[in-house]
Formats: C-alpha cells, sequence, structure tokens
C-alpha cells in the first residue's frame, strides 16, 4: 500500500504537468457522457410538452448542445488515453533506468538472479495499471461525484439527500476495498506463480538430476500442486471484485429508483419541472460506468502494491555494504609497485568471518603473481578487491602508487583489465561485445585482436563476420571460443595491471595452454595479477602467493 | 499414444463442455442485459404518467405516485435478478476458464514428463515462461472475451428489434451506427495490430536488454562502459516509447470511433425523438405517433445497444494475447515431441515401469553388459557394435577425448538414452525395464549437476527414499567423503542455506562437492555411476573427492569418466574409448 502511494508520489512529482493533464482532460469526457444522457432527457421531454401545449421551445440550442457533448466525450475520452498513456510510459521509462543505474552503483555484485531480474521487469511493465487503472478513475470519480452533490444541493434537499444516501454507499464500497484489501490472496497467488516458476525453471534445466533425484512426475505433481494454489487464492480475489461489482451495479439501480421516486415527488410539490426531473433521472443512469472503473482498479490494489512493492524495494536496496571504511592512517605514496595490498581484511555479508585477514602483498612492475589456494581461500575476492568490484573492511590498496579509491572510474578501468573466469557476452553484435573495450576501435583493430586470440579464422568463416549477433539464440560458440573472445576484447586495452581470475578454467589441456599462451606473449610490460590453481599458470608466474 | 501426442498438439483450447459453458454464459449475460428493457419500459411508462398528469392530458385518475412506486420497486427487483445471472455468468465463465488452463498446463507438464532427458528441451526460462504466464494469459481469453461474444451477438440485435416496434427510423439510426462501427474498427484495427504486434516485440526485446545489460554488469564495470550502457538504455527506453505512442495513436483511434459513433447514436436518438414529440417530424413510425413515453423508452434503450459493442472491443486485447499465448503453447508442445517418445520409447520408463517384468536386487551389486551397442550421435557414429562387461562390484574407468562417448554410455545404463541397436543388460534384463526403479536407487554424479531450489539439507535428501531415517552425522559424513564439509561450514546458515537458482550463490565446484555428498547419501545404492567428478576442481579438493569415490566404490558396481589422471589412477579396469574406437570401428568401415 505504502509503496503505491510511493509510486504515485514519484510519478506525480517526475512530470507535474502530464500528471495532472491527464486528470483534467479524463474529467471531460466522462462529464460530457453524463450530461449527454441528462440534456438528452431534458430536451424530449421539454419537446414533448411544448408538442402537447403548442408553447415555443427554443430547439436548436438543445440539440446543438447535444452533439457538441457527443464530440466531447469522443474527443476528450482519446486525448485523455493518449495523454495519460504518454505520461505513464515516460515514468516507467525512467524507472527502468534507475534500476539499471541502482543496479550499477550497489555492491549486487553476485546476486543477480534471472529470474528476479526478470519478474522485476514485468513488475515495472505491470506499474502503469497504477495511474491508468487507479488514479485517473478514481480522480475522476471523486471530481464528478463532488460537483453532481454540490448540483443536487443546489435542486432540492430531498435530491440532494438521495444523492448524498448513494454516493456515500459507492464510497463505502470504495473504502472496503482500499482500506482491508485481501492482501492475503494476492500474497499468496503471487507465491504460488512463483513457485511454479521455479519449478518449473528447475524441470527444464535439471531434468537429468531430476529423474534420479526426486523424480520428473513428483516435481510436475509440485507444479500442479501451485497451480491449485494459484487457482484458489485468484478464485477469492476475482470472487470479491466480482461481489463489489455485483453490489455496485445493485446501488446503482437502486439509486435510479430512488432518484425516480425523489425526483416524482419534486414535481408533485411544484419543485422541479418535469423535463428538469427527467433529466436528473437520466444522469444517474450514466453513474454506474463511471463508478464501476475505479472500483475495478481498486480492486486490483492488492496486486498492484505487490508489484509496487518489489519495485521501490529493489530501488532502495542497501547501499555500499561491501564499500571500503576508513583507513588507520594516510600511506606514503610508493611508486615502485604497480599493485600494493596493505593489511587487507574482507569478509562477506552473513559470514561469521573474515575471508581474508591482514593480508598484504605487492606486484612490481611487468611482474606476474599468482595467488594460489584451495577454492573458498578467497582468491577471487582479491582479484575483485584489485578491479575495486568490491572495497575492503580494513586496509589499504595502492595502485601506481595512488590509492586505488582516489581514481576516478574511467582512470582505473583504463588501468586495470580484468579477463574473468565467466566472460559475459551480451546479446549484441560480436563487433560491440569486443568495443565495450574500447569504443574507439576500428574494425582492422578488431580483427587484429581477434587474430590474436585464434578466432579470426571462426568469425571470418561465419556468415555476419563481425556483425554475428551473440548470446542467445545467437551465435553459438563454444566454452573456449567464448574464453577466447574474452581474451579478443582484453587484447583491445593497454593496462598497467592485468588480473586474470581463473582464465583458463573449465578448457581442455590444449585450449588452455594455447590461451594462456597467447595472453603472455600479448601482455609486453603490464603486471599480471593470476588468480589461478592450475600447475601450468602456476609455473608461468614470477612469483606465486599461496594462501 | 500417438493419437494423444497429436491431440496435444493443440493446447489451449476449449473441448466442447468448456464451449457450451462458455456460450451459456454468454447467453446469460445477455438475458442479463436485456433485462434493462423492462426497467427502461417502467422508468418510461412512470415518467409519461408524470408528464400526462403534469399537462393534464391525462383521462385517468391513477395518482402517478402509485405508478411510480410499483415502477422504482419493480426496477429493484429486476436489477436483483439482473445482478445475480451477471454474477452467474461470471462464475461458469471463470470455472470453465479455469478448467482450460489446467489442461494445458498438465498438457505441458506430462510432456514434459515424457520427454527423456537426452533429449533438446527449451530453456528452463522459456519453459518456465510458458508453463506461467502463457497459460495465465489463456484465462482473460475465455473469462472475458468469450462471453461478450456471444453477448454482442444476443443484445444488439434484440433492442434494435424492440425500438423497431415503436420506431423504425430509431431502429436504423442504431443500426447504421452500430454495423458501422465493426467495418471502421476493422480497417484501423488491422494497422494498429501489426503495428502493435511489433511494438510487443520491441517491449520484449527492451527488457531483454535491460535483463542483459544487468547480468553482465560485472562485464561491463571492469571496462569502464557503464555510462555509455546507461545512454543505451536510455535511448531504447525513449525509442520504445515513441513507437508505442504511435501506435497507441492508431489502436486508440478505432476506439474512438466506436465513442463516437454510439455517442452520436444516442444524440441522434435523442434528437429524433424530440423533434418527433414537438411535431416536426411524423415520420418512422407505423402509424401511430411516438408517444412520449415511447420516445423515452427508446432513448434509454440507445446506450444499452452500444454497451455490448464497447465491452467487446475493451475485450478484445484479451482475444489477441488468448490467441497468441495457445499458438505459442502450441509450438512448445510440438518442440517437446519432436523426435518424441514413439520414436525413441525408452524415454523415462513410466510405461515399462508397472509391468513387473524386472526387477532389481537392492542389496546386490549388479553386473552390466553392452551388448552389440551401437549410437550414432548428430551424424556421428559413436559406438558401432560394441560389447562391453562388467562383473558385479567391479570398477570401471571411462577414458577418452570429449565427445567420444563417455556420457553416453552412461546415459544408456540409466535409460535417458536408447541406443539404434543392441542392449543394456543389468543382470540380464534390458535396462529400459529397470528404468524407473534403478534412477531411484543409483549413486550418481552428472556431469554438470544441477541443485535446485531449497536449502542445501533439502538437496541432499531429495533424492533418499525415506529422508526422515537419515541422521546430521550421516548428512555429515556424506558432505566430508565429498569434500564439502568447510565449504558447507563456510555458508551463511550452514545446511539450512537456502540454494537459489542454477546452484545460485555456489561455484561450479561447489555444486559438484555438494551433488556428490548427495550421491553418497545413497548408501543403499548398488551401482555408482559418475560423470567427470573432479572438473573445476583445485588439486586438494579433487584429492579429497577421488578419496571419498574410491571409499564409495567398494562393494558397488561403479562406472567413472573422467579425463582427470588422478581419476584414472583409482584401483579399477580402464577402458580406453579411444583405443577401442580405433578397433571397434575399423573393421565395420
Amino acid at each position: 500500500m505504502r509503496a503505491v502511494r510511493q509510486i504515485v508520489r514519484r510519478q506525480a512529482t517526475y512530470d507535474r504537468f502530464h500528471f495532472w493533464i491527464g486528470i483534467l482532460v479524463a474529467v471531460l469526457p466522462a462529464a460530457a457522457g453524463i450530461l449527454l444522457l441528462g440534456v438528452s432527457g431534458w430536451f424530449i421531454t421539454a419537446a414533448a410538452i411544448a408538442g402537447l401545449s403548442g408553447a415555443f421551445l427554443n430547439i436548436f440550442a438543445p440539440s446543438a448542445i447535444i452533439r457538441a457533448l457527443a464530440i466531447v466525450r469522443t474527443a476528450g475520452r482519446y486525448g485523455e488515453r493518449l495523454l495519460t498513456h504518454d505520461a505513464t510510459f515516460r515514468f516507467l521509462g525512467d524507472l527502468r533506468n534507475r534500476l539499471f543505474a541502482l543496479h550499477s552503483s550497489t555492491a549486487l555484485q553476485g546476486r543477480r538472479s534471472g529470474l528476479l531480474l526478470n519478474r522485476l521487469t514485468a513488475d515495472i511493465a505491470a506499474l502503469d495499471a497504477i495511474y491508468l487503472r487507479l488514479v485517473v478513475p478514481g480522480a475522476v470519480a471523486v471530481v464528478i461525484l463532488t460537483c453532481l452533490l454540490v448540483f443536487w444541493a443546489s435542486v432540492s434537499a430531498p435530491v440532494f439527500l438521495a444523492g448524498l444516501v448513494f454516493v456515500l454507499a459507492w464510497t463505502f464500497l470504495a473504502f472496503r476495498s482500499f482500506a482491508r484489501p485481501d492482501n492475503n490472496s494476492a500474497r499468496r497467488a503471487d507465491a504460488a506463480s512463483e513457485a511454479m516458476r521455479l519449478r518449473a525453471a528447475d524441470m527444464a534445466a535439471g531434468r537429468r538430476d531430476l529423474a534420479v533425484y526426486g523424480g520428473m512426475d513428483a516435481a510436475a505433481d509440485n507444479i500442479v500442486d501451485a497451480g491449485h494454489r494459484l487457482e484458489r487464492a485468484e478464485d477469492l480475489l476475482e470472487g470479491r471484485a466480482e461481489t463489489t461489482s455485483a453490489v455496485s451495479s445493485l446501488v446503482g439501480q437502486t439509486f435510479l429508483a430512488a432518484m425516480l421516486t425523489v425526483c416524482v415527488l419534486g414535481v408533485e410539490d411544484g419543485s422541479i419541472s418535469v423535463a428538469f426531473a427527467v433529466g436528473l433521472v437520466l444522469v444517474v443512469i450514466a453513474l454506474p460506468e463511471i463508478i464501476s472503473v475505479m472500483l475495478a482498479g481498486l480492486e486490483n490494489l492488492p496486486r498492484m502494491s505487490l508489484a509496487a512493492g518489489r519495485a521501490t524495494k529493489a530501488g532502495q536496496a542497501p547501499s555500499g555494504s561491501g564499500e571500503a571504511q576508513t583507513g588507520i592512517e594516510d600511506p606514503k605514496p610508493c611508486t615502485a609497485d604497480v599493485l600494493r595490498f596493505r593489511g587487507i581484511s574482507y569478509r562477506y555479508e552473513g559470514a561469521a568471518k573474515n575471508v581474508l585477514d591482514g593480508l598484504s602483498f605487492e606486484i612490481g612492475p611487468g611482474e606476474i603473481v599468482a595467488v594460489a589456494g584451495r577454492s573458498g581461500c578467497g582468491k577471487s575476492t582479491i582479484a575483485a578487491l584489485a578491479a575495486r568490484l568490491i572495497g575492503p573492511r580494513n586496509g589499504h590498496i595502492l595502485l601506481n602508487g595512488r590509492r586505488v579509491d582516489d581514481y576516478r572510474e574511467d582512470e582505473l578501468r583504463r588501468t586495470v583489465t580484468v579477463v574473468s573466469q565467466r566472460p559475459y557476452l551480451f546479446n549484441d553484435t560480436l563487433a560491440a561485445n569486443l568495443r565495450l573495450a574500447d569504443p574507439r576501435a576500428t574494425d582492422a583493430e578488431l580483427w587484429h585482436a581477434l587474430e590474436q586470440s585464434a578466432l579470426a579464422e571462426r568469425i571470418a568463416a561465419g556468415r555476419d563476420g563481425l556483425s554475428a549477433v551473440l548470446g542467445e539464440g545467437g551465435l553459438g560458440l563454444s566454452g573456449g571460443e567464448q574464453r577466447r573472445l574474452a581474451l579478443a576484447r582484453a587484447f583491445l586495452t593497454r593496462p598497467a595491471l592485468f588480473v586474470l581470475d581463473e582464465m583458463t578454467e573449465g578448457l581442455d589441456e590444449e585450449t588452455a595452454e594455447d590461451v594462456l599462451g597467447r595472453f603472455l606473449e600479448y601482455r609486453g610490460k603490464s603486471a599480471v595479477l593470476m588468480i589461478a590453481h592450475k600447475q601450468r599458470e602456476l609455473d608461468a608466474a614470477d612469483r606465486v602467493l599461496h594462501l | 499414444m500417438g493419437k494423444d501426442a497429436k491431440k496435444g498438439c493443440e493446447i489451449g483450447g476449449p473441448d466442447n463442455s468448456d464451449r457450451k459453458a462458455l456460450t451459456r454464459a454468454g447467453s446469460v449475460l445477455a438475458l442479463a442485459d436485456l433485462l434493462w428493457v423492462p426497467q427502461a419500459g417502467l422508468l418510461a411508462w412512470s415518467l409519461g404518467a408524470v408528464l400526462s398528469q403534469s399537462v393534464g392530458a391525462s383521462d385517468t385518475q391513477t395518482l402517478p405516485m402509485d405508478v411510480v412506486l410499483v415502477a422504482a420497486v419493480s426496477v429493484i427487483l429486476i436489477a436483483v435478478v439482473r445482478v445475480f445471472l451477471q454474477k452467474h455468468a461470471r462464475d461458469i465463465a471463470r470455472r470453465t476458464a479455469r478448467n482450460i488452463q489446467e489442461r494445458a498446463r498438465s498438457a505441458l507438464l506430462f510432456a514434459a514428463v515424457a520427454r527423456s532427458p537426452s533429449e533438446s528441451f527449451p530453456s528452463s526460462g522459456a519453459f518456465a515462461a510458458h508453463v506461467v504466464d502463457q497459460v495465465d494469459l489463456l484465462g482473460p481469453y475465455y473469462r472475458n472475451f468469450m462471453p461478450q461474444y456471444m453477448r454482442l451477438k444476443l443484445v444488439p440485435i434484440g433492442i434494435v428489434l424492440i425500438t423497431a416496434w415503436f420506431s423504425w427510423l430509431a431502429a436504423l439510426i442504431l443500426l447504421v451506427c452500430g454495423p458501422v462501427i465493426p467495418v471502421f474498427m476493422a480497417l484501423i484495427g488491422s494497422r494498429a495490430k501489426a503495428a502493435s504486434e511489433e511494438q510487443q516485440e520491441e517491449l520484449t526485446r527492451l527488457s531483454g536488454l535491460l535483463l542483459d545489460r544487468i547480468r553482465g554488469l560485472e562485464t561491463l564495470t571492469v571496462f569502464g562502459a557503464l555510462d555509455r550502457t546507461r545512454s543505451d538504455i536510455h535511448d531504447a527506453g525513449e525509442r520504445f516509447r515513441l513507437g508505442t505512442m504511435k501506435v497507441l495513436k492508431v489502436a486508440f483511434l478505432s476506439s474512438t470511433v466506436l465513442e463516437l459513433f454510439s455517442a452520436l447514436g444516442i444524440a441522434f436518438s435523442a434528437v429524433y425523438v424530440g423533434f418527433t414529440l414537438l411535431g416536426d417530424l411524423d415520420i418512422g413510425t407505423w402509424g401511430t405517433p411516438l408517444g412520449y413515453a415511447g420516445g423515452l423508452f427508446v432513448l434509454l434503450l440507445a446506450p444499452e445497444f452500444f454497451a455490448p459493442l464497447r465491452a467487446f472491443s475493451a475485450a478484445y486485447h484479451d482475444r489477441a494475447a488468448g490467441l497468441a499465448a495457445s499458438r505459442k503453447l502450441s509450438e512448445l508442445l510440438a518442440e517437446m515431441q519432436a523426435g518424441g517418445p514413439e520414436e525413441k520409447p525408452a524415454s523415462n520408463g513410466t510405461q515399462e515401469s508397472g509391468t513387473g517384468q524386472g526387477s532389481l536386487n537392492r542389496c546386490d551389486p549388479p553386473a552390466i553388459s553392452f551388448t552389440n551397442l551401437s549410437i550414432t550421435l548428430s551424424g556421428r557414429p559413436v559406438f558401432d557394435r560394441f560389447t562391453f562387461s562388467i562383473a558385479p562390484a567391479e570398477t570401471v574407468l571411462l577414458a577418452g577425448k570429449s565427445g567420444r562417448g563417455k556420457s553416453t554410455l552412461l546415459d544408456c545404463v540409466l535409460g535417458f538414452r536408447t541406443p539404434d541397436t543392441g542392449q543394456v543388460l543389468l543382470d540380464g534384463t534390458d535396462v529400459r525395464f529397470l528404468a524407473r526403479e534403478l534412477r531411484s536407487s543409483v549413486m550418481w554424479l552428472a556431469q554438470a549437476p544441477r541443485l535446485f531450489h531449497g536449502s542445501v539439507k533439502a538437496n541432499l535428501l531429495k533424492g533418499h527414499s525415506s529422508p526422515d531415517a537419515i541422521t546430521s552425522d550421516e548428512i555429515w559424513d556424506a558432505l566430508r567423503l565429498a569434500g564439502a564439509e568447510d565449504l558447507v561450514r563456510r555458508l551463511p546458515q550452514g545446511l539450512s542455506t537456502r540454494i537459489g537458482e542454477n546452484g545460485f550463490g555456489l561455484s561450479v565446484g561447489e555444486i559438484r562437492r555438494i551433488a556428490l555428498a548427495r550421491a553418497a547419501l545413497r548408501s543403499d545404492a548398488a551401482l555408482l555411476l559418475a560423470d567427470e567428478p573432479t572438473a573445476g576442481l583445485d588439486r586438494e579438493t579433487a584429492a579429497d573427492v577421488v578419496n571419498g569415490l574410491q571409499r564409495l566404490a567398494k562393494a558397488r558396481t561403479t562406472l567413472v569418466a573422467s579425463h582427470d589422471a588422478t581419476v584414472l589412477g583409482l584401483p579399477g579396469r580402464l577402458l580406453d574409448l579411444d583405443k577401442l574406437g580405433a578397433r571397434e570401428l575399423e573393421p565395420a568401415k
């Protein structure tokens, strides 16, 4: 609930003008629709009286008004839809950008589950309903009903009272949906579909393991069960929404009967003219449509607030949990070493003890230092620290004699190149994937880098060359080829320090040797921090640091 | 089976009884709509009486108040019936839609279960999206659209007929404004549809772009490409918004046409009735002039003539989404059945398991024999009349280059793959008849083992027939044996740490060790199969794992595939598929 309010507030402040103009324009067609029926009823009654009594009636003004209202209703509706949708899409676009910015700035490294992100983007897409189905219809209903109440009050006390009673009845219905939303069912429905999604993903990806450990039938039954849970929860939600709409419809028709009675009573005692009375009655016929749109939006509130909750929560992830803490004293600049770790400690969030504790070492210019040790001893943590992907709990890291924290981002990235264990290939062209490392690289330079990593032939053989699309559904590269591509990417940079995080992990002997050899040939005078456990890599190092 | 599969290729559709139920729901909805006719009649009649009295044209002495009260009460009573009917109709439609969704989901799952694990399968993301989201999309189509369709067929005709009874000209106004709408809508809609499908793809692409870039954030960071990517994403979002608005401008036009004609229809009816009552017009009726009550009645019916049209057009989007979902589901099902279980009858051993043709002696290590095995993998013969026997409790170490068929051979033992010709026998029984029982009682470590959502402990116990009987000591023993004890102790919540998607939070080597512990917990198994058990492990850990394997291999028939020298150094018989290939394949040529 709070999340929905937050999203509404954010959208209002994001583009105040469009937010309010959308609501304002939305009132027009709604009002025109109501007036259309009211004026029509008044007109034909007045016409009938004039026809019977022979009195004069100005017929052109009312019939022109009726046609004008028809046009306003139509055009207003069109304008309203365009305005409100445009405002919403602008806002959602901004939300997406912020989501990306957020993920790129906080310490969420290694916490990105594909399914989670998928859901998040779906949530954002679903947030359009808050403004379009909730805020706009709600505001329209409030404006129209308030105006009508004022109008009824000016007509006569009984008419006002009748109106007030039924408006209150609708308000009560709206309040019930608003104040006592069925959050539990919404949450249950959500959990059930999430369970289905996760289990289906497990079922698709781990079919061998599942067939042996646990059984496919049991997995399928699980999904079916979750499906039943989803159905039950949705039944509750939909049943509730239907009941609300049924009661609202009943209120509307009872209102009609009541207004008929009150108006006829007014005609009896002469306080209202017949034509005016008919107009009043017909206005009531047009009301339920406006109310039902608003109520439908309100009934959807629990689901919206779940989506909004996730989206806003993703927008408030704890920032900088692994960021650098304060140092003890400013270390003296020391120009001799490319990289120097001084008393570095690091602890993962939730872990009981430090993975690194007071680690110090240095790498001289052009030196290759390998870090070895059992898996889990913090090797990859060292690589991440050196690349400033995470910050130490204690201690200092110096790069070319300067504290790594003092580097500007672009400066740092020019100085350090990381070749990681699992290079990520973007679902984009090969050239775009390579140009990540150097946006200004020419095609010739790209080919040169590919040649050096022994991929040029493979790429040249393909139909699309450098414009071949990689990633899911794209050019299929084997594990070894992906590693070579990552290497080609690294070959487009000239850093002072290379950080290799198990570069040859998972490659067969031949490929591993080739990749390593090509790298060593290329690196020139750059220093290398190598996270490794294979003997061949350890042999290539000038020095091995055992953890 | 074949018939079932063929029928199953079209899923997400209603069967006969569903169709009937949806038709009934639509008819009940239409009936509820048409009950507005008596309500409108009552309103018109009572207001007519009031008018007659007020201008003194009435001869009767009936007090209009009585008439009005009767009318008001009747309107409310009819309203109760209408609301009840509407709710009833919606309930029917909802239940029917649920049935259809449930059938579609079951069909998908059934096909997934029947599919042999060695066959290709949709990606996990796609499969999950189909089982959940696409099936969800079927709901609104059947729940909303189908009943609205029925309502559209009945209500406008009914209203026009009743209007025509009073005035053919008023009916004509409705008839002209009504049917013109679909024509315009079709004209505008067809353009909008093509564009909006493109736009939908664009949205998928945009979401895909965002996901892709977020997943690769680390790579973007280390190459200093964050700012560039941020502006890329911004531009893509802007492009999407502009494109969408362009589509919507056209798409909204079609509903605007609908609004325009329904507003004009009401306006024309009002103006026509007004002028008739004034006496300026006296055409359009069947001789008797249109009285005030008749005129008001005609005006009151006009909005209800357009209401089903508007509801129909609002639900039209559900139809497009539902049909697309149904098509996608059918495609997925076809993909899952391609080259499916009929052609290679082994699949999952589900059909044969109940026949009782063979049963496995759980206690004693079995003998395995491959007889005349021939297997072709993507056009390349991997085994050609391969014959080999493994004695009970013997350890056989499979060596050979990758792609030489090591994993395939292990697949054959578990019945995941059926050889083109020849048999795999376990104590003399074809494994196809044992598959299910065998799989539930084998120690098996896959090449790329997969852990499932849930805690580490749940994963370890998952494969066990009686998980409650396992003590905590046994679990830690198994972890120790797999070289995973330290690793689990380091996890934030130890054994209760939850593992996410694809072993999320664990490295490949860690997943492998936990999977080995999972296998080791099946201590009553008589057969041990392991595929590259030390891949991705550092030397020390690999040594732990090899020791563990050696202990597990005792008193079990064991088949281990590896190209790691330490594994191949285990006591046992070496079967080098490279050498075997040269010897076996050459005479066949």
